[in-house]
């Protein structure tokens, strides 16, 4: 981007005509409309949020609320049912983001065969990836299902006990987990495949001349080669984790009790629900902070990569 | 030995991924075919007995399926024209002209368009309330064009970097405006890559359902999303119409992703990985 070298006669004629906006106007107006959605639709929306957290605003007894200061955030260090509630979110995330990770490593490899026909197994890598998150819930409760459910249709078929996947507290949060780590896999595998297809053939035969064996080639080559992908897709899958809704949602309704209860939707139950918004609002902020320090460390990761 | 062993376990890694990926959807296809006997059956059947299209039937005219359709196709249409004119413009920008600190503004948009929907929820069910956006079109519109921002941008952005910068400044040369370089030479050229935004844009925008819930949840409103989730609150033994209504909203995503497979994958991996 040196801008003597960069200045064209193409440029300069521009400059002439007086009609013309300059590149700085130009671009000015193209990127306005972005900045202005995101400004409706996200920046404002925080500073709402984060402003309304330090009220006590209840909108069952009237649209205005008190200034309270840091007493609602005070509250939620009190509130079992946001310890619970973060608790779940937190090991959700621990144990989908890796298995996510292992099972979509696991898929790409397969997919990265030399197949002589290539779009069936690229659509079941899309396909779960396509499909809304709640849809796949909706299923994978029915999969569960204790009467009806394919799961409890195996375990008996292999003569075992079936089992109450999803009234049992602990049984259905691995329920739960297996489910998100089934539908999220797929995004991490079709990210690992593009990685996987970018290292060059080279390093391979390379390998192969000095009589490497797989496992060498997997771990001394593959591996390191494919991390940058391999950390991209973990971070976006963190960041998805921490807001887990959608599936425990169909799947529990958060239940039994609050056992499978995520943080958006003890937010959701607090504000949209209850209407308890000044509340709801300090917990929003705490899942705001926690994601965006996830989003802080991918944004790094950018700028190291667009330096380069 | 080794090329007969070699090609028969690729054949069962190709199984193994395609019955991992299709099975839930093949599942669900099935059991919509089943009468509602055999769905209460135990133990239960995979295969339908006696093939039957009643649930598909009822699906339409004990729920208001066709509706949830509509709302969902005006929603995601909406919702990818939008993000994607408005990505277009900045990722051409961020891509082309000399801007002081393009490269932070390309971040900021990213990091702006990656707010956490689960806490936006909050703050824009009050917003909209207010502005009387709540259950309606428009609303959801700019909610999911937003949403999407990031990743049309990003793709746009690569896609832009891409187009030969001697084109428009030979149509510069020639005495045409940066408005009119815009409209002649780079419009027409930028197809590829704003398709690619626009799949990915529409697919957010169809799964999306937190948000949809939040601010569209009256039932003239929902999406498929949303109605079909919120079936199981209303019907008794609602799997007939889940399963049937599940088809319905899973053809057009299949649709999708069947015939732009490979576009699809560069779009994803371009949105992900860096522009």
């Amino acid at each position: 981007m040196s801008r003597g070298l960069g200045r064209s006669t193409a440029n300069r004629a521009m400059r002439r005509s007086p009609r013309d906006l300059s590149e700085r106007a130009l671009a000015s107006w193209l990127l306005l409309p972005a900045f202005a959605l995101l400004g409706l639709v996200a920046v404002y929306p925080v500073l709402n949020l984060m402003v309304t957290s330090l009220y006590e605003l209840h909108l069952a007894y009237g649209p205005k609320g008190a200034f309270v200061g840091l007493a609602n955030y005070e509250r939620l260090l009190e509130d079992a049912r946001f310890a619970n509630a973060l608790r779940v979110t937190l090991l959700i995330t621990l144990v989908t983001v890796p298995g996510a990770a292992l099972l979509g490593l696991l898929l790409a490899l397969l997919a990265n065969l030399p197949y002589m026909v290539k779009w069936p197994v690229r659509l079941g890598l899309l396909l779960p990836w396509a499909m809304p998150l709640v849809f796949a819930g909706l299923i994978f409760r029915w999969f569960f299902e204790s009467d009806y459910g394919v799961v409890n249709d195996v375990l008996r078929k292999l003569g075992l006990a079936p089992l109450f996947w999803l009234s049992d507290p602990r049984l259905a949060f691995w329920a739960i987990s297996a489910s998100i780590i089934w539908k999220t896999s797929s995004f991490v595998a079709l990210v690992l495949l593009a990685g996987l297809q970018s290292i060059p053939k080279e390093y391979y035969e390379a390998a192969q001349v000095d009589g490497a064996n797989a496992w060498q080639v997997f771990y001394r080559i593959t591996l390191p080669l494919l991390a940058p992908s391999l950390f991209v897709a973990l971070v976006f899958r963190t960041i998805t984790a921490l807001q887990t809704f959608d599936i425990p949602y169909a799947m529990t309704g958060g239940g039994p009790g609050n056992a499978t209860e995520t943080l958006a939707m003890y937010i959701r139950t607090q504000t949209v629900e209850n209407l308890n918004f000044g509340y709801g609002s300090a917990m929003a902020v705490a899942l705001f902070v926690l994601c965006m320090a996830t989003t802080a460390l991918y944004l790094r990761f950018l700028q190291r990569e667009e330096g380069e | 030995m080794r090329v007969p062993l070699f090609r028969l376990g690729l054949w069962l890694s190709g199984l193994v991924l395609v019955f991992n990926g299709l099975f839930p959807a093949l599942w669900i296809l099935f059991t919509s075919l089943k009468t509602e006997a055999e769905l209460s059956r135990i133990p239960i059947t995979y295969w339908p007995d006696n093939p039957t299209l009643a649930n598909y039937q009822r699906a339409f005219r004990e729920a208001p399926l066709a509706r949830y359709f509509l709302n969902s196709v005006v929603v995601a249409a909406g919702a990818t024209l939008l993000c994607v004119t408005v990505s277009a413009m900045a990722a051409y920008a961020l891509a082309r002209l000399r801007i002081p600190y393009a490269g932070g503004f390309l971040l900021s948009l990213v990091a702006l368009a990656m707010f956490p929907p689960a806490t936006l929820l909050v703050p824009l069910y009050q917003i909209f309330t207010g502005l009387g956006l709540r259950n309606t079109y428009l609303g959801l519109i700019l909610t999911h064009a937003a949403l999407s921002l990031p990743v049309a941008v990003l793709v746009l952005y690569s896609f832009f970097k891409t187009i030969p910068k001697d084109l428009e400044s030979a149509a510069l040369v020639d005495g045409c405006t940066r408005i009119g370089a815009l409209r002649y030479v780079v419009i027409p050229l930028s197809g590829p890559g704003v398709f690619t935004a626009a799949l990915l844009a529409f697919v957010n925008s169809w799964d999306e359902f937190l948000l949809a819930l939040t601010l569209n949840p009256a039932k003239e409103m929902r999406t498929l999303p949303v109605g079909i989730t919120l079936y199981q609150g209303e019907y008794l033994f609602p799997w007939p119409l889940i399963s049937a209504a599940l088809v319905v909203a899973l053809v057009p995503v299949a649709l999708v992703i069947a015939l732009f497979q490979e576009r699809i994958v560069a779009g994803l991996t371009q949105g992900a990985l860096k522009g």
